[in-house]
């Protein structure tokens, strides 16, 4: 942990699409061991800024760093699977599990992570010891039952969880997570939020991009929200709960109102 | 009528076998990695020149121009996957074919690999034995063991997940630390490996190639065996190039039509059960297990 | 005619010049229908070049039936967006949207039995299909070969785009182009739009085979696989999907077979070099020359939902 607590620090990302801005001078930070949050309407730059995170797409401008044992190490410009490597993973917005797998080859396709980079990949991933941790990640997140199912049967709400298995096989310190919540009904959101309270309680700590404001006012430490791509407010639940700038964002009006849970996409 | 006589079916079985070994080496791209070559010949002609010009100019013994032609093919395959690195689907699918001619081209007008005339491959004598016939069958036989003991351990291994995680979703697969680039390149090398290995064969069995050998249609040929027989199998793309090479030499009326009906057959089963035979295996036994599974309530087959 | 010793370099550069166009027309022809398929449904329509032989066959018969190679070009059209919408109808409709390696690998069984299809239909030698025309170019430096296919690609297109640009079903067709699901929330039949790709498509594919009938004066079953090849390397180039792209690919590699490779003996065969253009354009730019660059909200659109339908450039590791 560095001094101020942060582990994640974004300066002055931009991404152009074209001539879409679709990224404009983000800078975050994010503290060990809370539940950062990232909101915005649709179209606001959200999911490109974990793409920028994480090296799906190239920043235009701006850099984006992550503590790793103590040294800050640059993120943008790494390939996306060497960031993974170093502990900071991501979950996707639209399920992408490996479908023609099981569950257990999801996770344990997270878990090759320390083989791929050399001979022992040529080792055997199914030995009982292997798929003994693979289950341990999968208790974790309550899906051990469904160990040998295809991952492509699964319903949504269960290959979320996947997901989130197999991130957390690769042993992470930063936990991305798009809109995990989506396509939730209720008891499920209740369950994902309860889940993540306790991976932060075990030390990790995760960024969250969501619409569901039950569930971000909820379960967030910090929010930040963004609009047409850059940062238009910052601050714990309660602020950004009361802040016009926030409100108009999402709909349009200069009206204080409070944003009560339920409150979906603008 | 067709005679069958031990010799003859010795014939059918060897090159039966080269082919099952050739549509075996493609499986580790098509099938294992997903990635789509239909340019394969390329790599087919890397072994089997290799092979021709180490025997031919150079008077290296056969013990050692074979391993060297697999290490040859090795090596062009990784170098030949990189154009997979940066672009995929069907402007890759291109690309391959582009790289089939070029090489095709380049032996072409090469004077040193023979030109369009081509070079002669003596038969290959191991220890002062001649590999032919019966021998050099088992010999073929041999190989093909292995190419499909190597896909065997391919399917358990950490690699192999990889793999199948890359092809199934190669964004997904980077975001759990799978380096696509490096899996490409390494899919690419195992089959270049056991490409160049089916070529030096097929040099030596026909004791003759040209790059006309090498061209767009092997490639073809070789895509419909192992689509045919089911890629990303072990057993797959080896039924599929026994059955379809050696099935038409019986219908010996057929001949004149190999290519149509080639062509029927790829589409056809493309369509009707992508997973090729192997695939129309698995679903039998699916229906013939839960045919006779114990009944339990609520269950539906 | 003079003899070859005997002309001038301006005469050398100037036919060249000339042939480059016509065969940079011929090819845009062809890849252009190509590319439409491509655009709509993201199918590498292999057999496409298959579709330039049945024209130039239904372009041949036409021609020593009735003897006029302007009833025959008609034809060959008409053949043509027949065969490519019956092909659709019966095979890429239904396999559209499953993993792209089905489609591909079943339009090169369609390629494959249809080349030969037409070797056991029509004989494998080539027939001599030489239609003789009653004018001259008007044009000093084009044969009247060469007058003819200019102009009537030129024709073509502008039809094609009139119909795209400012009729009901253009704009239909558009619509589709862009977004299939929204295209049929607003009512848009889009399988006849589908179909209607593929007759339009089909179409300049089989006036393209009537067309290089006459100009290289045969046709035979195989005429088609140089054009395969080579219409492959230009939808590939021009950025697979882009009509302008397509186009502009298509002159430049026209004009470079003609000029490069014809003047220079080289050291590969034509296709061999042609693939090797295409090769070294997509390692510096994998989306083609104008690939990609569609609508720039298409594309952020694509990039922002992470998974485009267009070939996703994989990007370079270092």
């Amino acid at each position: 942990m560095s001094g101020d607590g942060s582990i994640l620090r974004t300066d002055g990302l931009h991404k152009f699409f074209g001539g879409v801005h679709a990224v404009d001078d983000v800078s975050i930070e994010v503290t060990d061991g809370e539940i950062l949050s990232i909101i915005g309407p649709n179209g606001a730059g959200k999911t490109t800024l974990f793409n920028l995170i994480t090296g799906v797409h190239e920043a235009s401008r701006g850099s984006a760093e992550f503590l790793v044992d103590g040294d800050w190490k640059r993120v943008t410009g790494r390939p996306p699977h060497a960031i993974a490597e170093l502990g900071l993973v991501r979950t996707w917005q639209n399920v992408r599990p490996f479908g023609a797998l099981t569950t257990r080859e999801n996770v344990l396709a997270g878990l090759g992570h320390e083989r791929y980079r050399s001979s022992s990949m040529f080792g055997r991933y199914d030995r009982e010891t292997h798929e003994a941790t693979a289950d341990d990640l999968l208790e974790r997140v309550g899906m051990d039952e469904y160990a040998d199912t295809p991952a492509s049967s699964l319903p949504l709400a269960l290959q979320r969880r996947l997901e989130i298995a197999r991130a957390l096989a690769l042993d992470p310190e930063l936990l991305l997570l798009d809109e995990p919540a989506a396509g939730l009904n209720e008891e499920e959101s209740e369950e994902l939020m309860t889940l993540l309270r306790d991976l932060v309680e075990e030390g990790l700590t995760i960024v969250l991009i969501e619409h569901a404001m039950d569930v971000v006012m909820n379960v967030s430490d910090r929010i930040y929200v963004l609009d047409q791509g850059s940062i238009i407010a910052e601050g714990p639940p309660i602020e950004i709960q009361n802040d016009e700038r926030v409100v108009e964002a999402y709909f349009g009006e200069s009206e204080t109102a409070e944003i009560e849970g339920g409150v979906g996409d603008a | 009528m067709v005679s069958f006589t031990p010799d003859y079916m010795i014939t059918l079985i060897t090159i039966g076998t080269i082919y099952a070994l050739a549509a075996t080496s493609l499986n580790f791209i098509t099938g294992y990695a997903g990635l789509v070559s239909i340019g394969h010949a390329a790599f087919l002609a890397v072994g089997a020149y290799t092979e021709a010009i180490l025997l031919l100019k150079y008077n290296v013994p056969f013990e050692i121009a074979f391993p060297a032609s697999i290490l040859m093919g090795a090596i062009l395959g990784a170098l030949l996957g990189l154009p997979s690195l940066r672009v995929s689907d069907d402007f890759l699918a291109v690309a391959t074919i582009g790289i089939n001619f070029i090489v095709v081209g380049a032996l072409q007008f090469s004077d040193f690999f023979g030109g369009t005339l081509g070079l002669s491959v003596e038969t290959p004598r191991v220890l002062g034995v001649a590999l032919e016939d019966t021998v050099f069958m088992l010999f073929a036989l041999a190989m093909l063991a292995i190419g499909m003991g190597v896909s065997w351990w391919l399917q358990r291994s950490w690699a192999g997940l990889a793999l199948a995680a890359l092809r199934e979703d190669p964004q997904a697969a980077e975001s759990v630390g799978i380096s696509t680039a490096r899996f490409k390149i390494i899919a690419f090398t195992i089959s270049g490996a056991f490409a160049g290995m089916a070529g030096a064969l097929l040099a030596h069995y026909f004791g003759f190639i040209t790059p006309g050998t090498f061209g767009f249609l092997l490639s073809v040929d070789i895509l419909v065996f192992a689509v045919f027989g089911g890629l990303g199998t072990i057993w797959g793309p080896v039924v599929g190039a026994y059955f379809l090479y050696i099935l038409p030499q019986f219908l010996r009326t057929f001949q004149d039509y190999r290519v149509i009906l080639y062509g029927l057959v790829l589409m056809f089963i493309i369509v009707v059960e992508p997973d090729g035979l192997m695939g129309l295996y698995r679903r039998a036994s699916d229906w013939w297990s839960d045919r006779h599974a114990e009944p339990t309530a609520g269950e539906t087959a | 005619m003079s003899s070859v010793a005997a002309l001038t370099p301006l005469q050398i550069g100037v036919s060249t010049l000339t042939t480059g166009l016509t065969l940079g027309a011929l090819y845009a022809l062809i890849a252009v229908g190509l590319t439409m398929v491509y655009g709509m449904m993201r199918i590498l329509h292999i057999a496409h070049a298959a579709i330039l032989v049945v024209g130039a066959y239904a372009g041949f018969y036409t021609w020593s039936a009735l003897g006029s190679f302007w009833l025959a070009l008609p034809v060959a059209m008409l053949v043509g967006g027949l065969v490519n919408v019956t092909v659709y109808l019966a095979l890429f409709r239904w396999i559209a949207d499953e993993e792209p390696l089905i489609p591909l690998i079943a339009s090169i069984g369609l390629f494959v039995a249809m080349s030969d299809g037409y070797r056991i239909l029509f004989g494998a030698y080539s027939k001599n299909f030489a239609p003789s025309f009653a004018f001259g170019s008007p044009i000093p430096a084009f044969t009247t070969p060469q007058f003819v296919v200019i102009v009537l690609t030129v024709v073509l297109f502008a039809a094609v785009y009139v119909l795209v640009a400012y009729t009901r079903v253009g704009l239909a067709w558009q619509v589709t182009a862009q977004d299939r699901e929204i295209a049929g929330a607003i009512g848009i039949n889009v399988r006849r739009i589908m179909a209607l790709n593929f007759f339009v498509g089909g179409a300049l594919a089989g006036a393209a085979g009537a067309l290089v009938g006459m100009y290289y004066g045969d046709v035979s079953p195989y005429m088609g696989d140089t054009w395969a090849y080579k219409t492959f390397i230009i939808i590939v180039l021009g950025g697979m999907g882009s009509i302008p792209g397509t186009v502009i690919a298509a002159f430049i590699l026209g004009l470079f077979e003609t000029s490069i490779i014809a003047q220079w003996g080289f050291a590969l065969p034509r296709d061999a070099i042609a693939f090797l253009l295409m090769i070294a354009v997509l390692m510096f730019k994998p989306e083609g020359l104008l690939g990609g660059e569609g609508s720039s909200l298409r594309r952020y659109l694509q990039d922002l939902f992470g998974e485009s339908s267009e070939p996703e450039t994989v990007e370079e590791v270092t």
